[in-house]
């Protein structure tokens, strides 16, 4: 019961300085509007280059550009809610080192949703402003008509691959714990797998994608959904397995989640 | 000659930093070669059932893609935009200004620090075993490394110009987020870093011709598979030179602003 009692305080909390943080963001109108502009160009530059690239090749391993922007603009809806939610987690090493994150340990809030609340980037509406429209327009050029269950796996996969990727940044944040260095490891191993997630899984070797499909899952935030989705096929692969993000993002997040908190207490012992 | 010194001094104090710094030579290495295995396997599906597109072989363009790896690995050991931008920020540029050295010329001398270190010990031995292992077209005379290593040095300077100039805009903007962006597409897609201007459509190639971006990567990336020589490489040494020249200008220009700026503020 404690517990319960303690993560709907917390809940009720985290929204409370959710609304402090977009004010705060607010405040420099320009700036907030820039920023999701900034954003939206950025992902709207690596779609100009995929259709270049497509100009004199017509198709990447059998994917037209309206299906590969499809893929790209997949990942990138969930990626934007992930961002919103848990991008501050890569730079918890800089908490760490100078010392601000012990303010989270003293405040009688549960410290996991304390950090997550600290930031609300209300940039990554640039991310979702491109992935929507992108979507849109790829269901609209694809001449798609999905029934209900279709739907269904759509939505399971932006939940799912939120949950997938918030996860792996947590993972990452929690690498900082044990050797006070994050940051750079998003950047090194994080942002370069994501990249390679843009284009069709099966470009690469046999190994790669075995390590992305059940090692860091990284397959189930958009090509497994996409294949279901397109109605295309992997030549192992059944692409039923696109149906399971929900579930599977569950379970990474669950166990990213108990070692984060299996380094917090690591560090509670080592910082006194 | 004793101001060459002087800024000699500084890219060998640059050398040592880095040298301390290891982990971070090292990282910066792993992702270039994660960019490097990425863009291998794309161009190699897009290939696949395919001989020669527009005149180019796979091997051509597959060796296109390892030096425009390489070179991007090199220029990525210098001073990124945002940290010029957060130089501005916090005002540091401004106590660079008092001291008795020019700031441009400080900051590319501790590049070519930074550079001198990463090359030695991460770049060159890395795509040495490339070129080694893979069947790549490299320069076949001794003249066509040179224009390649020419063309190259070009390139870093005009790309130096140009980042330092738009971090510069920080100096006038409070919210860099679209200058960033355009810095950036500009950058990746333009230099022909991952797409040689060979395959874009006609129009866009045209217009990429006449921006300052195709000599950082495009122009030695080409010299170096073979695909530029004759009158269009003299031609095209010639457009980064004018560039190099202009973007030089232009950033002297920013500079003496920003000079003036800061001077305004401070009194």
């Amino acid at each position: 019961m404690m517990f319960i009692s303690s993560w709907v305080r917390g809940t009720r909390l985290y929204f409370h300085m959710v609304a402090a943080s977009i004010r705060a963001q607010m405040q420099y109108r320009y700036g907030f509007f820039m920023n999701i502009i900034g954003w939206a160009m950025s992902y709207a530059g690596t779609a100009v280059t995929m259709w270049v690239m497509l100009y004199s090749f017509q198709s990447l391993e059998g994917w037209s550009f309206w299906q590969l922007i499809f893929l790209f603009a997949l990942a990138v809806l969930s990626w934007g809610v992930c961002v919103i939610f848990f991008f501050h987690f890569r730079s918890l090493d800089q908490y760490i080192l100078n010392g601000t994150f012990d303010r989270f340990l003293v405040r009688p809030i549960h410290p996991f949703f304390h950090f997550m609340a600290m930031k609300f980037d209300v940039g990554a509406f640039g991310q979702l402003l491109f992935s929507i429209a992108a979507v849109t327009l790829a269901y609209i050029q694809l001449n798609l008509h999905w029934p209900i269950w279709k739907w269904g796996v759509f939505l399971s996969a932006v939940i799912g691959g939120t949950f997938i990727q918030g996860g792996i940044l947590v993972l990452i944040s929690a690498i900082a714990f044990w050797t006070t260095r994050s940051e750079r490891f998003y950047w090194v191993v994080m942002f370069p797998a994501k990249s390679m997630m843009n284009y069709p899984l099966s470009l690469y070797p046999r190994a790669l994608q075995w390590v992305v499909t059940f090692i860091l899952p990284f397959a189930f935030v958009n090509y497994l959904p996409a294949l279901l989705l397109l109605d295309k096929t992997h030549p192992s692969i059944s692409p039923y397995w696109g149906a399971f993000s929900f579930a599977v993002g569950l379970v990474v997040f669950g166990i990213c989640y108990r070692i984060w908190m299996m380094g917090l207490n690591r560090y509670k012992s080592a910082g006194s | 000659m004793r101001q060459l010194r002087l800024y000699l001094e500084f890219s060998r104090k640059a050398f040592q930093r880095s040298a301390a710094y290891r982990f971070d030579a090292w990282t910066r290495l792993f992702s270039n070669v994660i960019f490097l295995f990425m863009w291998g396997f794309i161009w190699f599906a897009l290939y696949s059932g395919k001989g020669n597109v527009e005149g180019v072989s796979f091997e051509s363009m597959l060796s296109y893609i390892v030096v425009s790896q390489m070179l991007q690995g090199i220029h990525g050991a210098g001073t990124p935009l945002w940290e010029i931008q957060e130089r501005v920020r916090t005002g540091d540029i401004a106590m660079e200004m008092m001291r008795p050295y020019d700031y441009p010329t400080r900051s590319l001398f501790s590049d070519f620090g930074n550079i001198a270190f990463h090359f030695l010990t991460a770049v060159l031995p890395l795509y040495t075993i490339l070129f080694a292992v893979f069947d790549l077209h490299m320069p076949t005379s001794s003249s066509q490394w040179v224009l390649f290593v020419l063309s190259a040095a070009l390139g870093y300077l005009i790309r130096y110009s140009i980042e330092l100039t738009f971090g510069l805009l920080t100096f006038w903007l409070v919210e860099t987020g679209g200058v960033e962006d355009i810095f950036y597409f500009s950058i990746s897609l333009f230099s022909g870093s991952v797409i040689p201007l060979w395959f874009f459509p006609d129009w866009l190639e045209t217009l990429a011709y006449f921006l300052p971006f195709q000599g950082i990567f495009f122009v030695p990336n080409s010299i170096f598979v073979g695909q530029l020589t004759g009158q269009a490489l003299t031609e095209a040494l010639l457009m980064q030179g004018i560039w190099l020249v202009v973007s030089y200008v232009i950033l002297r220009f920013v500079w003496s602003k920003a000079a003036l700026k800061i001077v305004v503020q401070g009194g």
